[in-house]
């Protein structure tokens, strides 16, 4: 009997202890296959571009880069401190009437614009998402994400059809006896633009961080003698602060990085790098494409780089157990402040509907108004037609639709461990640690143009070894390349949280006989889990939303995804195209609001 | 050259794929395989596996094989831009397929690689084998590029190819008989005739009376900008830019030669000219009533008509009695796998009923002298008096610094 038991203990420590190695091995595999994933599907592919900058002719330089910096064109007034020429007098140009910015001056310009335009709209809503209960309101923070995933082209014909000459706001002012108003084509069109996308971004964010402080915190506070305003600069605003950082760093670092929004809204005179990165790698100028590219990349990872150290610097260490209580938004007692915030929050409604739901209206409208200006639903006929009688290599709905929602789900359970890993690889301590938390941001800062052909080259042509042909490509590619593409919002949004753990915790927890990676699991994870939520919610839009990669890496018609449906049903009537557009806009909608449902009552990153 | 997504396929970023799907079987769960290896050394006889059409895997069967048997059907892959096969509207890509494999005994797999010839530029460079036939919708702008990147040949002379008798002589813009051309559009002003009445020349662009009224589109990354741009050229002279590089200066038609395209576009941003990305940008803030002019092709009413618009709000002007033509040509491949049947698709290509098709399938005009058209086509496809067109060794050492020149000081901030 007793030696019976004794073998059964054996047996079952043999088995905790096969278990354990497993699970010590666990996180160590984990970083190896991210990191083989990001070096197959992202480093080695955009390194093969990126080189050109560097290798002319099979010959090493940086000819092309001393061109570059000293060409007025790009660098403006600075290309004469490069070109070598006296700082002073630099500085004095740079500060005269009439300088020259150059375009990547211009492009840094814009995107300066469009990030505080981004956090000034975006601050509000997250007060409002955060502060107040009313009907919907988890709803309506689901939909957030939705402008996030739509195409630039149909952004432009909502923006056209609201901000134009014969737009609504137009039709508004006019029935108010003001206007009209010229917004097109000027840089204030595209710094709507670019909050339309973005200002979501920095509204989600802030309200989960928001949402994360602690009501003892400010009852505390409160208790000692400070006022509202007190207690809300002092405890709240600081918990905040990082999070609307990173909100303005992410937004800046993809303004800077526009496209075909910049020339569909603004025109050539406000040509941002990216313009010419596209003419160039076009014009098969790779060499002068790749040092544009490298340039644009320094400086969104030198951005990326002061947040991220900023970010270290200012973890937040106590986490709210219990969030502040939300305000129902019509006030039980109207008192004078009460008012006057449901005031403000009002006026920023009328605002946030011309910029937010006045497009997609628009783009709605146009999906079900025919040639003649007559209410139609013949595009939505179209898409069914396109369907039943779609010949095999042209692009069809329903399989858009299914892969797009297949490849989201796939690569954001590719993207979560991959980004839980850099999360926790980033979040240790030692040096030039924010070294590799940039380099692990990079797929946000690259070119995506130049991603797109690194894909080519790398993947789909293939690397010859040993007179065979290696290629990737097909939907495992797509989905790599989606969770590469996704996986740093799920760094950033679960990074933060696991930093500001009590490191105790962890501590005994490993002196219990727990492994690092059962740690990660059963301790770090559940108390971070809404910031996992929030990164998968990111690496499912960014899925939902990617172009470039998919028309790239799929193998046929039948692989393609809804943004690529909507590119190819462009014509000369916007239809066909808005009527997609519709359906990507619904299919997201819901997915996000499933998404954040499945992903549990939470409250607070 | 269809309106429709030929200036978003252009314009957009983005690349394509093709062939491993042979490796992955039918589509849906087997289409997950991803990972492919051949060998490289026989390359050549490998053909056709990447079929474009969901997955059926006959294709692999083909390759060049003689003997009786029905299996032995040869496959076409024929490489194009993605709105002549796909566009909402219409597009000559189905009826060409079914048309030609009722001809001949072959089977046409089409190819539409996002970054279109510059695909297949990369796929050389890269050592990979072409895995096409032949590229249906080349430019002489765009045989100027591959020749200037590619040091061997990507296209191999057209030969024989019975009916390029009949391509009419001003469109021909290969001087090395690679490109045959199959059909041909014209960038003109489409504007809107309820609202304003488009100038006659260029000059009266610059009148006060249009100021703000003229959106055209980046020459850098649209079809249509860059045709525009290249009339100015052609119109004012290029002001020695081309001198500058390896190209030849180009003497303005306007016989002033003080007076440069970059003069004109000067004035023509004084007068407030939009100029966008792409055809889509210009063409949709065009129809929202933004500006009454825009730069487009000649045949907008034929889809203006398709869709019961006005067509008083989709008329055509020639500015002075030119448009600048924009013929799309068709080459084998240098590696193609079968030569000789990609030749044979290039004849049905020329051949007067299916030149008919393709013009009014690809909304543009036929390329020969003897195409069949329907009597109405030419009332609303309209033609100008005299087309302009640089020729292939106009362009060669020309091209990129007229484009960077106009960029430079238009964009300059």
């Amino acid at each position: 009997m007793s030696d019976g038991s004794g073998g059964l203990e054996s047996g079952r420590k043999r088995a905790t202890r096969l278990r354990d190695r497993v699970e010590r091995h666990a996180l160590a595999g984990l970083t190896v296959a991210t990191v083989a994933v990001l070096a197959v599907v992202f480093y080695y592919p955009v390194g093969t571009v990126l080189v050109e900058s560097v290798v002319v002719d099979g010959a090493v330089t940086l000819g092309v880069f001393a061109d570059l910096l000293r060409d007025p064109f790009y660098f403006g007034e600075l290309a004469r401190l490069f070109a070598g020429e006296d700082p002073v007098a630099v500085v004095r140009a740079l500060v005269a009437p009439d300088r020259r910015l150059g375009i990547v001056g211009f492009t840094a310009y814009q995107a300066a614009l469009s990030t505080l335009a981004s956090v000034a709209l975006g601050l509000p809503a997250a007060y409002l998402l955060a502060r107040f209960e009313f009907p919907g309101r988890r709803t309506l923070r689901s939909l957030t994400i939705v402008p996030f995933v739509l195409p630039s082209i149909m952004v432009a014909v909502g923006f056209v059809a609201t901000f134009g000459r014969n737009g609504t706001l137009n039709a508004l002012l006019a029935a108010v006896g003001l206007g009209p108003v010229e917004l097109m084509f000027s840089l204030e069109a595209i710094v709507i633009a670019h909050a339309f996308y973005n200002a979501p971004l920095v509204a989600r964010v802030t309200t989960a961080a928001w949402e994360s402080v602690d009501a003892g915190a400010v009852e505390t506070a409160r208790s000692l003698g400070a006022g509202p305003l007190r207690s809300f600069l002092d405890v709240v605003a600081p918990q905040v602060y990082p999070a609307v950082l990173m909100g303005a760093a992410l937004t800046f670092v993809f303004t800077f990085g526009t496209f075909p929004i910049v020339l569909a809204l603004g025109g050539f005179e406000l040509a941002t790098v990216e313009v010419f990165v596209f003419r160039l790698a076009r014009d098969l100028n790779y060499a002068e494409a790749a040092a544009l590219a490298v340039v644009e990349l320094v400086i969104s990872l030198a951005v990326l780089g002061a947040y991220l150290r900023y970010e270290a610097r200012h973890t937040v260490t106590s986490r709210g157990v219990r969030p502040l209580p939300r305000r129902p938004l019509v006030p039980s007692a109207p008192t004078a402040g009460a008012l006057l915030s449901r005031l403000g929050l009002g006026v920023y409604g009328v605002v946030a509907a011309l910029v937010f739901l006045a497009p997609i209206a628009s783009m709605v409208l146009a999906s079900v108004t025919g040639g003649d200006g007559a209410l139609t639903l013949d595009h939505y006929r179209f898409l069914v037609e396109r369907q039943r009688t779609g010949a095999a290599f042209q692009v069809r709905p329903w399989p858009a639709v299914r892969n797009s929602l297949v490849f989201a789900a796939a690569s954001a359970l590719v993207a979560l461990p991959m980004g839980v890993v850099v999360a926790v690889v980033t979040t240790r301590r030692y040096r030039g640690r924010k070294l590799v938390d940039a380099v692990a941001m990079a797929p946000f800062a690259v070119s995506g143009i130049l991603v797109g052909l690194g894909l080519l080259r790398g993947l789909v042509f293939g690397v010859e070894v040993a007179g065979w042909r290696i290629a990737v490509a097909g939907s495992a590619a797509i989905v790599a390349a989606h969770a590469v593409a996704g996986y740093p919002f799920v760094v950033r949004t679960v990074a933060p949280g696991l930093d500001s753990l009590d490191r105790s915790l962890i501590e005994s927890a490993r002196a219990l006989g727990a492994s690092r990676a059962r740690v990660l699991r059963d301790v770090e994870l559940p108390l971070v889990w809404p910031g996992v939520v929030a990164g998968a919610a990111f690496a499912v839009a960014i899925s939902m939303g990617e172009f470039t990669a998919t028309v790239v890496l799929a193998t046929g018609a039948d692989a393609y995804t809804m943004p690529v449906a909507i590119e190819r049903f462009i014509g000369r009537r916007l239809g066909p195209a808005t009527a997609m557009g519709c359906v990507l806009l619904v299919v997201t909608g819901l997915s996000f609001v499933v998404i954040e449902r499945l992903g549990g009552e939470y409250d607070g990153i | 050259m269809t309106h429709d997504a030929t200036e978003t396929d252009r314009s957009a970023d983005r690349h394509t794929r093709r062939r491993f799907l042979a490796l992955g079987g039918a589509a849906g769960v087997a289409g997950l395989a991803g990972c492919s290896a051949e060998r490289t050394a026989d390359d050549g006889e490998t053909d056709g596996d990447g079929s474009d059409d969901g997955g059926s895997d006959d294709g692999g069967s083909g390759g060049g094989a003689d003997d009786d048997g029905e299996s032995e059907t040869p496959t076409l892959t024929v490489a194009t831009y993605g709105a002549f096969i796909d566009a909402p509207s219409v597009s000559p890509g189905e009826w060409l397929k079914e048309e030609f494999e009722s001809r001949v005994d072959a089977e046409l797999e089409w190819a539409t690689p996002d970054n279109e010839v510059n695909y297949y530029v990369e796929r050389a460079a890269s050592g990979a084998s072409i895995d096409a036939d032949l590229y249906v919708g080349l430019t002489a702008e765009d045989l100027v590029r591959v020749d200037e990147e590619v040091d061997d040949d990507l296209f191999a002379s057209a030969g024989e190819v019975e009916g390029s008798d009949a391509v009419r002589e001003g469109l021909r813009f290969d001087p090395f008989e690679r490109a045959v051309p199959f059909d041909t559009g014209y960038v003109s002003l489409v504007y809107d005739g309820t609202e304003t009445e488009a100038p006659e020349t260029f000059e009266g662009l610059l009148a006060e009376e249009h100021r703000g009224d003229l959106i055209a589109q980046n020459p850098g990354g649209s079809s249509t900008g860059r045709a525009f741009m290249l009339h100015t050229v052609a119109r004012f002279g290029d002001g020695g830019v081309a001198g500058d590089g390896e190209g030849e200066a180009v003497e303005g038609d306007d016989g002033d030669p003080d007076y440069d395209y970059l003069d004109y576009w000067a004035e023509l941003q004084d007068n407030d000219v939009r100029v966008l990305g792409s055809w889509d940008d210009a063409y949709t803030s065009w129809s929202e009533g933004e500006a009454p002019i825009v730069v487009s092709y000649s045949t907008d009413q034929v889809f203006a008509d398709m869709e019961g618009a006005n067509l008083e709000e989709h008329r055509i002007q020639f500015l002075n009695d030119q448009a600048y033509a924009t013929p799309e040509g068709m080459a084998v491949f240098a590696d193609a796998d079968e030569p000789d049947l990609a030749r044979e698709f290039m004849s049905f290509m020329l051949e007067p009923d299916v030149q008919g098709e393709i013009a009014q399938r690809n909304v543009a005009f036929p390329a020969t002298d003897t195409a069949e058209l329907p009597e109405d086509y030419a009332e609303l496809a309209q033609e100008p008096a005299e087309p302009v067109t640089f020729t292939y060794d106009q362009l060669q050492g020309s091209l990129d610094g007229w484009i960077s020149e106009w960029e430079r000081q238009f964009a300059g901030n």
